[in-house]
């Protein structure tokens, strides 16, 4: 439906110049909804508005000069907003022809929503709602988190932001780079989530977001290098699973991979390494890169691992390191790097053990570290795998007791899933 | 935008109130954006009073319990949230390590010339 495309694209430039006018977010947002509900009786009767930008921001604008006359009984300081409002009230045809004048606030936004004065998950959750223009419910879904929560965590955010007084606006240059960072941690956090569940399509809404940071900061090459690296990986969405099985990526179809995105991706990547500052992003990007070509050069992927360790000191980026190190020098390589690690509460590092104990021969510990790695996973698919996995090393242990027992022993006889 | 400031400091063993105020703070004081400030005694000189469904309840000690211990209050105008903090990183560079600052924007008040 063409008013859905509308909303998707429109609902985060409407509420953030809304924002900017009345220094408001639950003003703005229910006189953003409204004007987006009249835009829905109306549009399919009388035709789109030739600015529709232009004339939902008017309608928001004029339906708040509404919502604030109603509430005249309050302080004297909302009535002179309202008196300013008038001033500014205007039938939607001025704005029609203005499209060039209308500012995008929607960056003064993200960075309001992503302040560190609030919590992370108050972070997500109103990065989504404002810009993402997802509703409560939908985002109480994707996180499964209850309709209640969610509720209340995006009502005290937005209270927070009023009270404190947490600025609409874009930090300056000293601060700029690690208020950035915020942002681009939220964007991926969200992506991340997506990668997981498939409920509400998450990756696409990081993306969406991605998409609009790196037309606002063209010239950031975080912001691009992020855009990226999203990219990268959606790019082998269709191909991850197969009848709700995981394919780990040397098992994948890459006829099913998204070349389009593939390509976009790399052009970002292009641009953003002409920029001549590396930053984690970029480093990740290239290495999502580099993990898309057969074969893959292990040597560069750790190489860049290591390199990215450095920046961010992370245990997670030493676990992927790990992998790389094992494809070069064997699995006990890796396995060694892995035993410095305390990653015991991640369950992708339960799995990436096991898998290389496997390949060690050592079976009885892989088993082990692949119940770990399944009492600790969170989705079907990722169960599944695992169970397959604990299947097969028990089979292959078990005929490696038939090989090597002088007489067969009654449990060698038993197969695999009997 | 008014900002209280609430410095809560680690225990310590010398006497506070025998203590000048370290002159780079002094220094802060004198800002104009610093509209208010109270120094308080060391927590041992706090008295609690609870309302207990209407009781009064009198305790000797702070409120909260915790190894750090409300040590003062700021009053500041600032633009917004930024500009608070921005204040109150400043303030925190000339204190003891482990103390904190929590940042609180007024509702409404009236203050007073000391």
């Amino acid at each position: 439906m063409a008013l859905d495309a509308v909303f998707r694209d429109q609902w985060g430039r409407v509420l953030a110049n809304l924002i900017g006018i009345l220094g408001d977010i639950e003003l703005a947002e229910d006189a953003t909804a409204e004007a987006f509900a009249v835009a829905a009786e109306r549009w399919p009767r009388d035709g789109e508005p030739v600015n529709p930008i232009g004339w939902l921001i008017t309608t928001a604008r004029n339906r708040a000069i509404d919502q604030l006359r109603r509430r005249q009984v309050l302080a004297a300081k909302t009535r002179l907003l309202a008196r300013d409002l008038e001033a500014m009230a205007q039938p939607p045809e001025a704005l029609m022809d203005e499209a060039a004048t209308i500012p995008d606030e929607r960056l003064e936004l993200i960075f309001t929503c992503c302040h560190p004065a609030l919590a992370l998950e108050a972070q997500v959750a109103l990065t989504l709602r404002t810009l993402g223009g997802l509703s409560t419910d939908e985002i109480a879904l994707a996180f499964l988190v209850p309709f209640e929560t969610t509720s209340k965590r995006l009502t005290r955010a937005k209270h927070k932001i009023r009270d404190a007084g947490i600025p609409f606006a874009v930090p300056p240059d000293h601060q700029l780079p690690d208020r950035l960072a915020a942002v681009l941690a939220v964007v991926y956090l969200i992506f991340n989530q997506g990668w997981g569940g498939g409920r509400v399509d998450l990756a696409a809404e990081a993306i969406h977001l991605g998409r609009a940071l790196a037309d606002l900061m063209p010239d950031e090459p975080e912001v691009l290098a992020l855009l990226a690296l999203m990219l990268l990986h959606d790019s082998r969405k269709a191909a991850r699973l197969r009848d709700g099985q995981i394919v780990p990526l040397d098992d994948q179809d890459r006829t099913l991979w998204d070349t389009r995105q593939i390509d976009e991706g790399r052009a970002l990547l292009q641009r953003a390494m002409t920029r001549q500052r590396t930053g984690p992003y970029l480093v990740q990007a290239a290495i999502a890169d580099l993990h898309l070509y057969e074969p893959r050069d292990w040597r560069q992927i750790a190489a860049l691992y290591e390199t990215l360790a450095r920046q961010t000191g992370s245990p997670v980026v030493e676990m992927n390191r790990a992998i790389a190190v094992a494809e070069i020098d064997g699995p006990e390589a890796g396995l060694a790097i892995l035993d410095r690690l305390d990653l015991d509460h991640y369950r992708y590092f339960h799995s990436t053990r096991a898998d290389l104990l496997r390949r060690a021969g050592r079976h009885s510990e892989a088993h082990h570290a692949y119940r770990r790695a399944l009492d600790l996973a969170q989705t079907e698919p990722e169960q599944r795998f695992l169970q397959d996995r604990l299947a097969e090393i028990a089979a292959t242990a078990a005929m490696r007791i038939c090989d090597s027992a002088e007489t067969a022993d009654r449990g060698c006889h038993r197969q695999p899933g009997e | 935008m008014q900002y209280a400031l609430l410095t809560y400091a680690p225990a310590e063993n010398t006497d506070r109130a025998a203590r000048p105020i370290p002159g780079a703070i002094a220094a802060l004081l004198d800002r104009p954006d610093v509209t208010g400030w109270a120094r308080l005694h060391a927590d041992a000189s706090a008295t609690t009073l609870r309302n207990d469904d209407g009781r009064m309840l009198l305790t000797d000690g702070p409120f909260i319990d915790s190894k750090e211990y409300l040590a003062g209050l700021f009053l500041i105008e600032a633009g917004n949230l930024d500009g608070a903090l921005a204040l109150a990183g400043e303030l925190l560079q000339e204190t003891r390590p482990g103390t904190a600052i929590e940042v609180r924007p007024i509702l409404e008040g009236r203050f007073r010339g000391a």
